[in-house]
């Protein structure tokens, strides 16, 4: 006889017993009122306390079963779990817990430096690279998690046919459960799975093509227009330059730039500085763009002479050679960092679709009136974006990101089974961490696992009351 | 023509005869490629579940479920088909009937005693469509061996958890927003308060004393330490308070006068005129209940005969990593039902989500 069962056998005695007693002596029923008499009897409790206490008690009857339930799994936990974090051994029952004190957390701190986790105490050396994993994973997946959403509800919130199905489509692997996620992943990203097995077919066809005679002068012609069209149109005669297609001159712009690579050209020997050099030419002019400055004329003119230029001195037969292509196992390598890629795309891939959805109705909210005065005054989208979208929906930005925040540092499901934490430990999170010391194998250390999540608490709290001071501003809150 | 051209582009809204222009292609084009990277995956493990065992371990990459014909050869048994264009076997498929070599011995089907020596790259396998129904029906109805998937008791198991978990939060729930929507009491400040702590407390969190508390109780290792712990959900009574907030005061009022007393009018008027919040909570709680893992994984996996379906393909998936084709097949089967609700009730979970805009 567990506590529980002695305590459910003695509510459902009174319950039932006590109930159908005093609603039959209380009330009259036919016995085609059964299901009636049923609910009333479900609702015996709060009758006995309209009874008794008048309607003033209804409202805490009614209230009873939530707060016990909040109380008993929620609050107790909470304090308990400062007090478990103190205690050591392997007993599980709380009250013969030997008291330690603050050692469980002395062990994880028992470093030379906590920066260095290799230098710590085996417990500690697992905890805080888990911590440091998961500081890493919140660092690009908060992110990128909430840009993709962004750019999918902004896209969303145009005009576009079948909103309902695309807002669907996007939420439905919200749906999923990890293992399904998980199971589904396993099988695209296995060493012979299909997508290594078309990434080299692609390779191989791709440097079939590239071989062929006079693949070159093609892709140097057809660069150089496509350069050319997007220059013309982000200068359309009488308008202001169009973000969209200084955007679209900008990617093939970095592209030629990278494969050029013009210090490596100046100095005789590849120098590597070719994408970076690109990139921050392409975001120099997407930010004259932006600003309408008067120089973007001059500014995209020479761009486009420099990449034409520099399309000659291309060979692109070697570029696109990627006949020496070899898919990696992509969450088994280890030192590759694709199995840290594939974590953050897949839980990106499984949750989008959720924080994508409370963003749109944040867009949703914005009143219409604004755009049109906007419109009227000839406002260009870019402004329209920075000085009226951005700031009115930030208040749900903020929500949406300190959610994605929490939810982030809670990883577990999807890497646990996707990776297990490896290869090697690269992976390896702070709630497996803590699943791992307290309930797999056969000496669980449920002091250390407290003191963990105490400490991750910690850590949570301080993220979150950053991110919260760093927006209240604009957010309003 | 022109007609034409201007039904194609036309976009949505767009009564001024506003034209496709370089921004819808890119949004059109984001979106494609977004729809395309969430089907395209599910598609192919559902593709990939029907084919045969040999193709999964071949990682046949081809579209189809495509199994190599076996026949019946006199004195061999049953044996692989390949075709060999050749004049001497009169396009009859042929069998191996010794080991693969640079020149392999091969025989006619119809001449079995006859050997002919053909080179191994020019034995074709011969295929046919086949949908390989058994990686369903194996583990489903325990054939083939396969014994270590108890599909129904999993499927009974999740069931029940996911109906009686979500009876009880639709419940109690539903009596604490009533009392918090309808009731001027002391302490409603506090109460509300109290639900919105619990929002911001993570469960990982809580894991290790949660462990203690429920084992504590007895229910450790039951389906009641999955049900009972997360039945009452801050988010379900913060949907439900906004929504019976509209319900008018002058209802509960008349049925006041007519002597009724306070439960029958929580639930002979409330909660029928709650039904669309109950309803999203409803399908809220069963999709929560159906992927549930972590929490179901530290109180059950110690158990086989209570196991869910999550822990079950879990540990089957852990066990038996050599059986792919049986795991891809219940993935599809743990995955069709969420579908099927998403199908059918997609409208309903988008607005409840973005109205309350929790999870």
């Amino acid at each position: 006889m567990t506590p529980a069962l002695i305590l459910f056998y003695v509510v459902a005695a009174l319950w039932l017993g006590g109930g159908t007693l005093w609603l039959l002596s209380h009330r009259r029923y036919r016995i085609t009122q059964a299901p009636q008499f049923a609910m009333d009897l479900l609702g015996f409790p709060v009758e006995i306390a309209q009874a008794v206490f008048g309607r003033g008690g209804v409202p805490y009857a009614f209230l009873l079963p939530n707060m016990l339930i909040f109380g008993l799994f929620t609050f107790v936990p909470v304090i308990l779990n400062f007090y478990v974090s103190m205690t050591g051994g392997p007993a599980l029952n709380v009250t013969q817990r030997p008291f330690v004190g603050f050692e469980n957390y002395r062990v994880l701190f028992d470093c030379a430096s906590i920066l260095q986790p290799q230098t710590c105490s085996n417990a500690g050396f697992t905890f805080w690279t888990s911590m440091f994993n998961t500081l890493w994973f919140v660092l690009f997946q908060v992110p990128v998690l909430v840009a993709v959403a962004m750019v999918t509800a902004l896209v969303l919130n145009r005009a576009i046919a079948g909103r309902g199905f695309w807002r669907a489509m996007f939420f439905y692997p919200v749906m999923l459960s990890p293992v399904v996620i998980a199971n589904i992943w396993k099988w695209i990203l296995h060493r012979k799975g299909v997508l290594s097995a078309s990434l080299e077919d692609g390779a191989a066809s791709v440097a079939t093509f590239a071989g062929v005679t006079g693949f070159s002068i093609m892709a140097c012609v057809v660069l150089a227009i496509l350069l050319l069209i997007a220059a013309e149109r982000t200068l359309r005669a009488g308008a202001a330059p169009s973000v969209v297609w200084a955007a679209l001159f900008g990617a093939p712009f970095v592209a030629v730039i990278a494969w050029a690579d013009p210090v490596g050209l100046a100095q005789g020997m590849a120098s590597g500085t070719g994408l970076w050099l690109g990139l921050a030419l392409a975001l120099g002019l997407l930010g004259l763009v932006i600003r309408d400055h008067r120089l973007v004329r001059p500014v995209l003119v020479a761009l486009c002479l420099l990449a034409v230029g520099l399309l000659l001195t291309i060979q692109f037969d070697a570029v696109f050679d990627f006949s020496g292509f070899r898919a990696v196992n992509w969450l088994v390598t280890p030192a590759t960092g694709w199995p840290f890629f594939w974590i953050v795309f897949v839980f990106c891939w499984s949750h989008m679709g959720f924080y994508m959805l409370i963003l749109l109705a944040g867009l949703q909210a914005i009143p219409r009136d604004i755009y049109e005065a906007a419109e009227m005054d000839g406002t260009r989208p870019v402004r329209v974006f920075f000085r009226i979208t951005l700031p009115l929906v930030m208040p749900t930005l903020t929500v949406v990101i300190v959610l994605a925040m929490i939810r982030s540092f809670q990883v577990f499901d999807e890497v646990y089974l996707l990776t297990g934490g490896g290869p090697g430990r690269e992976t390896f999170m702070i709630v497996q961490n803590i699943f791992e010391e307290a309930f797999s194998g056969t000496n669980p250390r449920y002091g250390i696992a407290a003191a963990g999540s105490v400490l991750m608490a910690i850590v949570i709290a301080a993220f979150t009351a950053v991110q919260l001071f760093a927006t209240r501003r604009r957010s309003g809150i | 023509m022109a007609g034409v051209m201007r039904f194609l582009t036309r976009t949505a809204g767009g009564q001024d005869g506003r034209r496709i222009g370089v921004t819808d292609v890119l949004a059109y084009g984001y979106l494609i490629l977004g729809v395309l990277l969430i089907l395209v995956p599910v598609s192919w493990t559902f593709l990939s579940s029907v084919k045969p065992r040999e193709a999964i371990e071949a990682f046949d990459t081809r579209l189809l479920p495509l199994d190599q014909i076996e026949a019946e050869v006199d004195g061999r048994g049953l044996r692989p088909l390949y075709a060999w264009d050749d004049p001497r076997t009169e396009g009859q498929p042929v069998v191996k009937v010794g080991p693969t070599r640079a020149l392999t011995d091969v025989a006619r089907i119809d001449r079995p005693e006859e050997v002919l020596q053909a080179p191994r790259g020019e034995l074709v396998a011969l295929e046919e469509v086949r949908i390989a129904t058994e990686n369903y029906l194996d583990p489903i109805l325990q054939r083939g061996g396969q014994r270590n998937f108890a599909f129904f008791r999993y499927l009974g198991n999740t069931v029940f958890v996911t109906v009686v978990a979500t009876l009880i939060t639709l419940l109690i729930n539903s009596m604490a927003a009533f009392a918090l929507s309808k009731y001027e009491f002391r302490g409603r400040m506090t109460f509300t308060l109290l639900i919105v702590a619990t929002l911001l407390i993570p469960s990982t969190i809580i894991l290790v004393s949660l462990f203690f508390v429920v084992w504590s109780m007895g229910i450790f290792g039951s389906l009641w330490g999955v049900i009972i712990p997360a039945a009452a959900t801050p988010t379900g009574v913060f949907l439900l308070r906004q929504y019976m907030l509209t319900i008018p005061d002058e209802l509960l009022e008349a049925a006041r006068m007519d002597a009724a007393s306070e439960w029958k009018i929580y639930w002979r008027i409330v909660l029928p005129l709650s039904l669309p919040a109950l309803s999203v909570l409803a399908i809220l709680s069963v999709i929560w209940r159906w992927n549930d893992f972590l929490w179901p994984l530290i109180v059950l996996i110690s158990d086989p005969t209570r196991h869910t379906l999550q822990i079950g393909l879990t540990a089957f998936s852990g066990e038996f990593s050599s059986s792919t084709h049986y795991i891809l097949a219940m993935t599809v089967v743990s995955l069709i039902p969420v579908t099927l609700v998403f199908v059918y009730l997609q409208r309903f979970i988008t607005t409840g989500i973005a109205t309350t805009g929790l999870k």
